[in-house]
């Protein structure tokens, strides 16, 4: 099994009254609550944090997109990751990802994704979401109706600007562009592509058809996860595509602690902060007329509709860990869940969400620490016979460059 | 009695799943529905076809034609789709009603095609953008009842929109409606019509309702001025859904305009 150490970087100083004055977290947030001082500090503190993660031996570090939203401040998950390239040598950078239908031209995706993808040495897993409605629809404007073809277009253009060597040219329905020919061109070829979803259907389907990672990225927890990457595994099997639990990732909050009990008291007020203030999102924003298709809106009744998230706030510490929205306790109640986990969704790759809500710098670090000594050398081995066919093909170390020590001055 | 139908159009080939009724030998009346289609046969479509033909198709992308929507892309595919929908009937030119966004497709038929209108009634006209009168935003709702804004009680949308219909398929399509409705009007309803409404020679109405929490009265007044010689008449009690929530009102209002001139 793998890990990938992950920070939605969220504004660490939303008021206690949150709730109560401001009806989203996400798109219409009173910007006066930020401070972008501040925010100079939190950005350096959350990306110390990520390379702190990498040399504590886990197997990526993730980096996302979210616009308008006081829960992740990645706007641009190219800028974190190309921060993120110069001081760590052999991790994974996982971009999960990018909204590739927001982009005219995405071109510049694929050119931005090929720049990382060189300057980390081959480190880089592209992440190709449909994103969010709130990003998608509201923030950035894209059409609900056409979103999805807008989104397997550009998908087709970024593959090919990767991939064919000859100058080409794309009429499409939502590109024209007479000449792409894009420089540089990435290492890998191409760079492992994972899709982040949430349920969708036609999303399983086209994780089939191209051979790629789905990640459930939910934050659900693992309990209520299972019904849904079933579905996929079910539906991959369905279509003839053999199992292998490395195309699949799951990301699960987890905080660690020396015992149970000392786990609850550090992390309680962080895990409430998030569900209560990071997860207050106004419905009207959460599914625009078209973003879901017909399929999806159909299945998603004949379910029952979704529930879970809606409630996380009024939950106590023990229904968040018996209902498995956290992974949390001492090293050894965290393997075991860790366990259970693997288990019940047969994920080979784990988004480690080891930072959460407004968790200060020395509890991230003091759960992340005990998680890489203590957790994962106890759950490293779950599915070691399965070979990963989704993780980045760096180049050789004899060829890797090493940045030059900054110059200090003439002295 | 009303009936369903489904015709194939000349010359664009299109097909089109059309509500007609009333007396064929009556003054002709193209229907062009609100952001929510049309539910069933009732409403202001039933008031009408007592002095008009009535002829109410589903655009391409709502109700039966919710897999159509690929195949149009702006205004002027929808223009041509109703054009064509009057030339396969051979309908000659009719009294044009449009509700919502069936206002601006009408007002884009007006004025691409002014033979093809005899007069135009526009009722809560969405596709022109004033800041100052913004109104709430038809996709911003609560997914659970995504057109309850659309009423003056939202409690009215079980009722005329919902009721005795299967309500899974009534919802879902519902949702359908709203997508077809933002593949034109996202994310902000402008869509250009207010530079070509000066080529509207036709007699135009405008009617605006006072509980219209989307379309507001003002705004009724930027189309009315924007249109040479229109008038406007405002429907008291009604929210957006005008053909729905005030259907007497409205057939009399269209009736008296469109026959007799008259406006009240």
């Amino acid at each position: 099994m793998k890990f990938h150490w992950f920070n939605l970087m969220p504004w660490p100083h939303l008021p206690d009254d949150f709730r109560e004055t401001n009806r989203s977290v996400w798109v219409d947030v009173d910007s006066r609550l930020y401070d972008p001082v501040e925010g100079h500090r939190v950005y350096n503190e959350y990306l110390d944090q990520l390379e702190y993660a990498a040399s504590l031996g886990f197997d990526g570090i993730g980096v996302n997109e979210h616009h308008q939203n006081a829960y992740g401040m990645m706007p641009s998950p190219q800028i974190m990751a190309a921060s993120l390239t110069r001081r760590t040598k052999d991790v994974t950078l996982l971009l999960l990802g990018q909204s590739i239908a927001l982009y005219n031209p995405p071109t510049r995706v694929a050119e931005e994704m090929a720049m990382l993808d060189v300057m980390s040495g081959g480190r880089l897993v592209a992440g190709f979401p449909v994103g969010t409605s709130m990003d998608d629809n509201f923030c950035f404007g894209s059409n609900p109706a056409t979103l999805r073809d807008k989104y397997r277009e550009n998908h087709d253009l970024i593959r090919r600007a990767w991939e064919d060597p000859e100058v080409f040219s794309w009429n499409g329905e939502f590109n024209k562009i007479r000449y792409v020919n894009i420089w540089p061109r990435p290492i890998q070829k191409p760079p492992p592509v994972w899709i982040p979803g949430g349920g969708s259907v036609e999303t399983w389907d086209f994780c089939a058809e191209m051979g790629y990672n789905y990640s459930y990225l939910s934050f659900n927890g693992y309990v209520r996860g299972e019904a849904l990457m079933q579905g996929f595994w079910n539906r991959l099997g369905e279509l003839g595509v053999e199992f292998n639990p490395f195309q699949g990732a799951f990301a699960q909050q987890i905080v660690v602690a020396e015992t149970d009990d000392q786990a609850e008291q550090m992390y309680t007020e962080h895990m409430q902060y998030f569900f209560d203030k990071c997860l207050h999102v106004y419905p009207g924003f959460a599914d625009a007329p078209g973003y879901r298709t017909e399929n999806t809106i159909r299945a998603g009744l004949r379910a029952g509709g979704a529930q879970g998230l809606g409630i996380a706030h009024t939950l106590t510490w023990d229904d968040w860990v018996r209902e498995g929205y956290i992974v949390a306790g001492s090293p050894d109640s965290v393997a075991e869940q860790i366990e259970a986990l693997a288990t019940k969704l047969q994920v080979g790759h784990l988004v480690s969400l080891l930072h959460v809500g407004n968790m200060p710098d020395d509890k991230a670090r003091a759960s992340t620490k005990l998680f890489a000594e203590q957790v994962m050398p106890r759950v490293k081995h779950i599915w070691e016979d399965y070979e990963d066919h989704w993780s980045p093909k760096p180049i050789g170390s004899q060829d890797v460059a090493t940045p030059a020590p900054v110059y200090s001055g003439a002295n | 009695m009303a009936e369903l139908s489904t015709l194939d159009l000349t010359p664009g080939g299109q097909t089109a799943h059309v509500w007609q009724g009333g007396d064929p030998l009556s003054p002709t009346l193209l229907f062009l529905h609100p952001v929510t289609g049309i539910p069933r046969w009732g409403g202001a479509l039933e008031q009408l076809a007592q002095d008009f033909r009535v002829i109410a198709p589903y655009q391409p992308g709502w109700g039966p034609a919710k897999d159509d929507l690929p195949g149009v892309r702006d205004g002027l595919d929808l223009v041509l789709f109703n054009v064509d929908l009057l030339s396969t009937l051979q309908a000659g030119p009719a009294h044009v009603v449009g509700v919502s966004i069936g206002g601006w497709i009408g007002a884009e038929i007006a004025a691409i095609r002014p033979d093809a209108v005899q007069s135009l009634t526009l009722v809560n006209p969405l596709g022109i953008w004033s800041e100052q009168h913004q109104g709430e935003d038809i996709f911003a709702q609560h997914p659970g009842q995504p057109s309850a804004v659309l009423f003056s009680d939202p409690a009215k949308r079980a009722e005329l929109l919902m009721a005795d219909r299967d309500q899974l398929d009534a919802y879902v399509e519902e949702l359908l409606d709203l997508r077809a409705s933002a593949k034109f009007l996202w994310p902000i309803p402008d869509t250009g019509v207010g530079r070509r409404l000066v080529r509207i020679d036709t007699r135009t109405l405008v009617v605006t309702s006072d509980a219209d929490q989307i379309v507001a009265g003002q705004l009724g007044d930027i189309w009315r001025s924007a249109i040479p010689g229109a008038q406007s008449v405002e429907i008291n009690g009604s929210g957006h859904l005008a053909d729905l929530e005030a259907p007497e009102a409205l057939a009399e209002i269209v009736r008296d305009f469109a026959l007799e001139g008259v406006t009240a």
